[in-house]
């Protein structure tokens, strides 16, 4: 049993069929990358998985610690609380005005405020709290780390510029500890050298943090590069799936890109 | 600017003044016997309107004069730390300032409004400032908290300090109530819901006269005790009133004075208090749903709860404030607590900058004693109040303190 | 039954009133997405300018109804409009991009200072208007009760439904609806592709500020008296209606006016009169839980 598998996802905005009896899964330790031209409903996909769309028809079930969750089912923050899915967005949404450190100690909010007794032990400040938010502040650091943002710890997130935008909202979602790790289009508007480091980043999160990292990304080089697993949609309707090279040679994908997906890679 | 076009942008804004003045300066409806009556002011109309096209012609005319000769105010860019040596400042002469020879009977008064505003605007300012919920109802708790202390302590004769834990719980409580249907709204329509709430619980007071007086009010609510030791100049027999128990002439300051300590202290602690939630994890939770909402249900943070402590606890110190209110004035009617009050408070918050407690006691002192120095022109007093909200801004947006203090620094807390 | 006739005649009334104000905040909102808070205030001095000019054309002893309030009608339309154009010049245009709450601010320092200057410029004292139309027909008799429907009421009602009708063509048919409709859902792209956007916001001031002038003028006319302060709570109600009907939506703003009209004139009918704010508050409440975006408003799909 996978992971998290996704059944029939089938969503209709009025007359339009936006996302049309889709399904594939997402493993622990591979990258699994949705693809396609626009508007053939990737974002709709993570919008249903993370609670934001409820979809019409589908089953989105999601296995960890021999527990199930039935994804359609429940409330968006729950989602990311109970199940694990933390996920980026498409046109960032850091909070701009918080410090990048604080970014990231918001995403360990439930923890932190559990362990300040819902904020009667942080007021009184006992030690109980104290080490939790000094571990906590030790995590966002690490991150800030593996991120290349350590120097930017105290700046503000709407002042960082957009490559480290990036990278921080990568981070934050790290930081709510997830089993699977959305990115919706990470390397859209990175300059090449960046979006190569962002396909570093995200290979080794991959291999130390043992998750499944689901990815919608336009940038084919990295598509290709790093996804183990690849689930083409178009028209909202999935019309192929496999490994990076089965995909590329698939003759449906190949009509659906009108050559592009090849000049890409 | 040529001055052609000055006098054509002149000649415009004296044509707008003229049909703006016109129908309501130019034309006064006067009572008589058998009626309306109009009289005329016409005179009143070309000053305004002249005015205006001199005005307008200087202004076009200055702004000609190079780039940037406009009229700017800038504030000076201060040091990271002078917000703190300043609120310090700030808060050593409120120590003491009853004890300096300015402070007689009507200064300190006035301070304790100036505080009590304080107080309301850092309660208001975890809602408004640091949640980004707009609540323009704000004065409902304020009442909640007068009525219950007055009626606590009219009733049943408990004392001040039992009240004020029961004024501020039950302000909260309503808060809640309020607040679990509608916070899920946007944010305009919890403005309208909240300044609905605020007008429905006005009109509960003027009209359910059993429980709280109707439009006369509450009257007679016991004054508050130092300790239990009462301020009066005639005690009941066996009774030690103040003056005594410390070796005192009696002076009607003492209370006062004490009353300005009461309200200072429970002002601090709501400082206090607020800045020490800004640094823990609900704080911040509430900072970033005023920043981003929706990020903030893809970390796992449940928005509605964090509203509503949000809510809850600026309801909270709402009815602190209100029960100090009540004792202090020993009377307490509906017309305290008018749509006026919650604008008045949300003014306090914006103009000193969203979610800055330093800004607050500026805001508030600016907004309190401007109108009070203008009292000898009391009849245009409002007007110039909502001039000033216009104008300050237009000037300043982001309010007087735009300034933010990250929660946790990186250094520091490792 | 009669009884219930009556309450509906005058319902309908005061909820055309509450309908023509709302569909200034409804407009207003849709295209710069704040509450104009100075609305109510604009209304009030719709019915203040609204006296005034009956009581000039008393004074020349002008007899004719009709004419009398057609040159009413203009006047009040005219003077009051440069108001609303005035007020988002001034107090909102400035703030346009600035953050959320300094428009709303500004707003309501706006809506203290109108309310002050005409307080005082014309004193507080409530002013009285000689009924200009009377008269009317029974429509109904039970016993010694009749159900009277006054000519006013008529041309209230229909003055109004004219209006809507009017103002939905204007929004559908010409460039100017176009162009508010275009703002409305991206200023930015508007004005990119040659609409002024400058120009229809202050467009969509002025009409908001109109329609509440006759607004202003109806509630003189069926009231007959006037003072400074019935802009706040015609205001917060004619927001209720713009809310309750569905933000953004100009029938929704009318359905929401009669709906709270109606509820107002049953309400007073058979429950205390002092807490019928309390129950058009309620029900607002109510309504806001179960259907957020109002009565006829658009769902809205949330951008992710």
């Amino acid at each position: 049993m996978s992971l998290l598998t996704v059944e029939h996802l089938t969503i209709r905005f009025g007359g339009l069929v936006a996302v049309d009896d889709v399904g594939f899964s997402a493993e622990d330790g591979r990258i699994t990358a949705i693809i396609g031209p626009n508007g053939a409903g990737k974002t709709t996909v993570f919008n249903c998985l993370t609670g934001f769309y409820k979809p019409d028809v589908g089953r989105m079930t999601m296995r960890r610690d021999g527990r199930e969750y039935l994804l359609e089912r429940m409330d968006g923050f729950r989602i990311a609380r109970e199940a694990g899915l933390a996920r980026t967005f498409q046109n960032i949404r850091l909070f701009p005005r918080m410090t990048a450190l604080e970014n990231l100690l918001v995403a360990q909010h439930n923890e932190l405020h559990r362990a300040s007794f819902h904020s009667l032990a942080g007021l009184l400040g006992l030690a109980r709290y104290r080490s939790a938010e000094k571990m906590a502040v030790e995590r966002a650091a690490a991150w800030l780390d593996r991120v290349g943002l350590t120097h930017a710890a105290d700046d503000e997130a709407g002042s960082l510029p957009y490559g480290d935008q990036r990278r921080l909202e990568i981070a934050r979602a790290m930081c709510a500890g997830p089993r699977v790790l959305c990115l919706d289009e990470p390397a859209a508007g990175l300059n090449p050298k960046e979006s190569a480091d962002l396909a570093a980043l995200i290979r080794d999160i991959k291999a130390r943090e043992k998750i499944a990292v689901l990815l919608i990304e336009h940038d084919m080089s990295v598509v290709m590069e790093i996804s183990d697993h690849i689930v083409v949609l178009d028209h909202g309707a999935k019309i192929a799936e496999g490994t990076p090279d089965h995909v590329r040679a698939d003759p449906a994908v190949i009509a659906a890109y009108l050559g592009t997906a090849e000049d890409a890679a | 600017m040529p001055f052609a076009q000055a006098l054509r942008e002149a000649g415009m804004a004296a044509f707008v003044a003229a049909m703006l003045a016109v129908p309501l300066v130019g034309f006064r409806l006067a009572d008589t016997s058998t009626g309306l009556r109009i009289d005329t002011r016409f005179d009143w109309v070309a000053f305004g309107v002249g005015g205006v096209f001199l005005g307008r012609l200087l202004l076009g005319l200055l702004r000609g004069r190079g780039p940037g000769s406009g009229l700017r105010l800038d504030l000076p860019k201060l040091p990271s730390n002078a917000g703190t040596l300043f609120g310090a400042g700030l808060a050593i002469f409120a120590i003491v300032m009853p004890f300096t020879p300015m402070a007689d009977r009507y200064v300190v008064e006035l301070a304790i409004t100036v505080l009590i505003y304080v107080m309301l605007g850092w309660g208001l300012n975890i809602v408004v400032g640091l949640a980004g919920l707009l609540d323009l109802g704000y004065v409902a708790f304020y009442a909640v908290g007068a009525y219950s202390y007055a009626l606590f302590a009219i009733h049943f004769g408990w004392s001040f300090w039992i009240c004020l834990p029961i004024a501020g719980a039950l302000a909260a409580l309503f808060g809640v109530l309020l607040g679990f249907p509608v916070l899920r709204l946007r944010g305009d329509y919890l403005a309208i819901v909240t300044l609905g709430f605020g007008e429905m619980i006005r009109i509960v007071l003027l009209n359910w006269k059993e429980f709280s007086g109707g439009s006369a009010g509450l009257t007679s609510i016991p004054r508050p005790s130092f300790f239990g030791i009462q301020f009066t100049n005639n005690p009941d027999p066996g009774v030690i009133p103040f003056h005594e128990y410390f070796g005192l002439d009696f002076s009607p300051m003492q209370r006062i004075t004490f009353l300005y300590y009461l309200i200072f202290a429970l002002a601090l602690a709501t400082n206090f208090f607020t800045l020490r939630l800004r640094k823990l994890p609900i704080g911040r939770a509430w900072e970033a749903l005023r920043e981003d909402e929706i990020a903030c249900r893809a970390l796992g943070i449940n928005p509605t709860n964090v509203k509503l402590s949000a809510f809850a606890l600026g309801a909270m110190f709402g009815g602190f404030a209100g029960a100090f209110f009540a004792t202090r004035q020993g009377f307490i009617s509906p017309e305290s607590f008018t749509f006026i009050e919650s604008a008045v408070i949300l003014a306090i918050v914006v103009l000193g900058g969203m979610g800055s407690q330093l800004g607050v006691v500026i805001a508030a002192g600016f907004l309190i004693l401007v109108p009070e120095l203008l009292r000898e022109f009391s009849q245009y007093r409002m007007i110039l109040f909502g001039l000033a909200m216009v104008l300050i801004m237009l000037w300043r947006p982001q309010g007087l303190v735009a300034h933010r203090d990250p929660s946790i620094r990186l250094g520091a807390a490792r | 039954m009669e009884y219930f006739l009556q309450q509906l005649i005058n319902g309908l009334t005061l909820g055309a009133i509450y309908g023509l104000i709302a569909i200034g905040y409804t407009m207003v909102y849709g295209i710069v997405g704040m509450i104009n808070f100075a609305h109510g205030e604009v209304y009030m001095i719709g019915a203040f300018v609204s006296l005034i000019a009956f009581t000039i054309l008393g004074t020349f002893a002008f007899a004719n109804p009709v004419v009398a309030i057609l040159i009413v009608l203009v006047a009040a339309i005219v003077f009051t409009a440069a108001y609303g154009w005035t007020v988002e010049r001034i107090a909102y245009r400035p703030l346009r991009g600035s953050f959320r709450l300094a428009p709303l601010i500004s707003a309501i320092g706006v809506s203290i200072f109108l309310q002050n200057y005409v307080h005082l410029l014309q004193g507080a004292k409530m002013k009285p208007l000689q009924p200009v139309v009377t008269g009317g027909f029974v429509l109904a008799q039970d016993g010694g009760f009749a159900v009277r429907i006054t000519y006013l009421q008529i041309g209230i009602v229909v003055a109004t439904v004219v209006l809507m009708a009017a103002f939905t063509l204007l929004i559908q048919k010409t460039s100017l609806g176009r162009a508010q409709r275009a703002c409305e859902q991206d200023r930015k792209m508007a004005a990119l592709l040659g609409v002024n956007v400058d120009r229809t916001i202050s467009i969509t001031f002025v009409m908001g500020a109109a329609l509440a002038a006759v607004a202003g003028l109806i509630f003189t006319l069926y009231y007959g008296a006037v003072d400074f302060f019935i802009g706040f709570l015609a205001g917060l109600k004619a927001f209720t209606a713009a809310v309750l009907g569905g933000i953004g939506s100009l029938p929704g703003a009318m359905l929401g006016g009669v709906l709270i009209g109606l509820i107002e004139a049953f309400w007073s009918a058979h429950f205390p009169i002092a807490y019928k704010d309390v129950a058009v508050f309620a029900i607002l409440v109510i309504v806001l839980i179960f259907r957020p975006t109002g009565l006829l408003g658009r769902p809205d799909v949330e951008k992710v």
